[in-house]
């Protein structure tokens, strides 16, 4: 595993030998990984490489069948505090019942009230929602529904901030709008943030670190560090040969290991098989 | 041509209601007075509408319909609270289920009314027993609708919820329950019209003279006044409508969210 200058820190987050098993299928074999603090990581995998199932452990919304996760040096057991999480669908994970600021408010709802309104106040602004507290989510656009779902995330102010394929539903131009959001609520507020996607091209864009994962029974394929300076833009960022280069290096990872995954899912089979019999 | 769903201007829609109700009291009442079907006790719509104006001006007969109103709200309030706390839980929880599922199938199809005397002699005379007998009839489609949209919730939803650290008391009350609520709304508009038809029932059967079935009953007793019987079952039946208009307007306005609910 690749140790750069961003492995000098102690993780925010470090996954050991992460298993999931359902039943008889084994979606993720075995993950390592070291998520740095106060940088941005994008895990990157194929369709059902059992990346949100990844997300769900982390979260301490699943638990792993094998290994263990660690936030900040403590075993997640639970949903851990200090943990926000942002999910593609909007639409259901916003709550239709309540508006804009009830939503954003609901999960420091215990805080006193004027704490309670300071920050949600700010989430909102930091969003670019000033002025639509009153509205329904379902009054809004797909783009704006999930910068409440991103201003409620950062009203409970996490140190990590979990994003499962955050932008898949919304159109090209949202979706860029939306990734510059992320970069530039990261940078200001210094918090861990750790996306999961399909998208090659927006995982370079916005990561620091990051981990592709192979085709299911998923293992970490490479660990690659993006050095690409920041502010990075969406014009110039993605013209620079670096950008160019790992994208290229991203693809056909993501392309090569189809084959070489069958073979290890073949012989995973026929450990399996043989573990059952011994 | 027009599909049902299309909806007519306005005007064009009061109109053609009126159109069908004076339409078919017209029909009766040509058929009734020309002695093409006579029969006795057959209601001739006209007198049935003078019966009606002399009822609305009677005072005991007011004191009937504030009665019947009441402890038809009462119990329909008795019938909300009950299934939506049952149903929650049933819902919510597996255990709960399987304590209930059995006792709710065979209460279910027990007719309240056959029930409400038993209810009398636990409970005593008055308004509560009545009550009690249409919260019993009221209680199952409001149970039911709130069980079924409570195990609806939508996943996402929920992870949500759990994500940011709320329990599964929390995750009742927070959200299944609220986004269950436009199901038990159905459910609890279905039953007010059950339960107004229980209430004048059970005022029929075990009423001792009060509300609008009490009312009924004593002029029947007197054989004299049929028209005056059949005034007051359409002054319950317009009741009925009142409190179905009040329900839908509560529907469109307080639950106007549920068009944001995930399909």
């Amino acid at each position: 595993m690749t140790e750069h200058v961003l492995g000098s820190e102690v993780p925010e987050l470090q996954l050991t030998g992460v298993s999931r098993r359902y039943g008889d299928n084994l979606a993720v074999r075995s993950i390592d990984a070291a998520i740095p603090a106060h940088k941005i990581s994008v895990i990157v995998g194929p369709s059902g490489c059992g990346k949100s199932t990844l997300l769900r452990m982390i979260s301490g919304l699943d638990t792993p069948t094998d290994g263990e996760v660690r936030f900040e040096g403590a075993p997640v057991r639970g949903v851990p505090e200090g943990l926000a999480m942002v999910f593609q669908d909007y639409s259901r994970s916003l709550y239709p019942w309540m508006r804009v600021d009830k939503n954003v408010a609901f999960p420091i709802r215990r805080l006193p009230a004027a704490e309670r309104a300071e920050r949600v106040r700010f989430a909102i602004e930091e969003v670019g929602l000033k002025g639509k507290e009153s509205l329904y989510p379902w009054q809004m656009s797909g783009g704006m529904q999930q910068r409440v779902a991103i201003a409620r995330a950062l009203a409970s102010h996490p140190r990590l901030l979990l994003m499962d394929e955050p932008f898949a539903s919304v159109d090209a131009q949202t979706r860029a709008d939306l990734e510059d959001l992320v970069m530039r609520i990261q940078a200001e507020l210094g918090i861990t943030v750790l996306v999961v996607t399909h998208d090659i091209d927006e995982s370079v864009y916005l990561a620091d670190r990051i981990f592709v994962l192979s085709t299911p029974p998923s293992v970490v394929a490479e660990v690659i560090d993006v050095d690409l300076p920041r502010p990075r833009d969406h014009v110039s960022t993605k013209t620079e040969p670096e950008f160019v280069r790992i994208r290229g290096h991203v693809t056909s990872l993501l392309r090569r290991p189809d084959a070489d995954a069958e073979g290890a899912h073949g012989s995973l089979v026929a450990s399996t098989a043989a573990g059952e019999i011994a | 041509m027009r599909l049902l769903h299309e909806p007519y201007r306005g005007s064009t829609e009061v109109a053609l209601g009126v159109v069908g109700v004076v339409g078919s009291a017209v029909v009766a009442e040509v058929v009734l007075r020309s002695g093409l079907l006579d029969v006795p006790g057959l209601p001739i719509p006209s007198e049935v509408a003078r019966s009606v104006g002399d009822l609305l001006q009677d005072s005991v007969f007011w004191e009937a319909i504030r009665f019947t109103a009441l402890e038809w709200m009462l119990g329909l309030a008795i019938a909300t609270v009950v299934g939506l706390a049952l149903g929650g839980l049933m819902g919510a929880f597996g255990v709960v289920f399987r304590a209930f599922e059995w006792p709710v199938e065979a209460f279910r199809v027990l007719p309240s009314v056959a029930v409400g005397p038993i209810v009398v002699v636990v409970v005593g005379q008055g308004m509560l027993p009545l009550s009690l007998t249409v919260a019993l009839s009221c209680l199952w489609p409001i149970l039911l609708n709130t069980m079924y949209g409570v195990r609806g919730v939508d996943t996402t939803a929920v992870m949500t919820a759990r994500s940011m650290g709320v329990g599964e008391v929390g995750l009742l009350l927070r959200v299944k329950l609220p986004s269950a609520l436009p199901f038990a709304f159905t459910g609890v508009r279905v039953s007010a019209s059950i339960g107004l038809l229980v209430a004048v029932s059970a005022e029929l059967l075990m009423g001792n003279g009060s509300g609008i079935g009490g009312y009924i009953l004593q002029n029947t007793a007197n054989a004299t006044s049929l028209d005056l019987v059949y005034a007051a079952t359409i002054v319950a039946g317009l009741l009925g409508v009142l409190v179905n208009i009040a329900l839908a307007k509560v529907d469109a306005t307080a639950l106007a969210w549920k068009k944001g609910l995930a399909q």
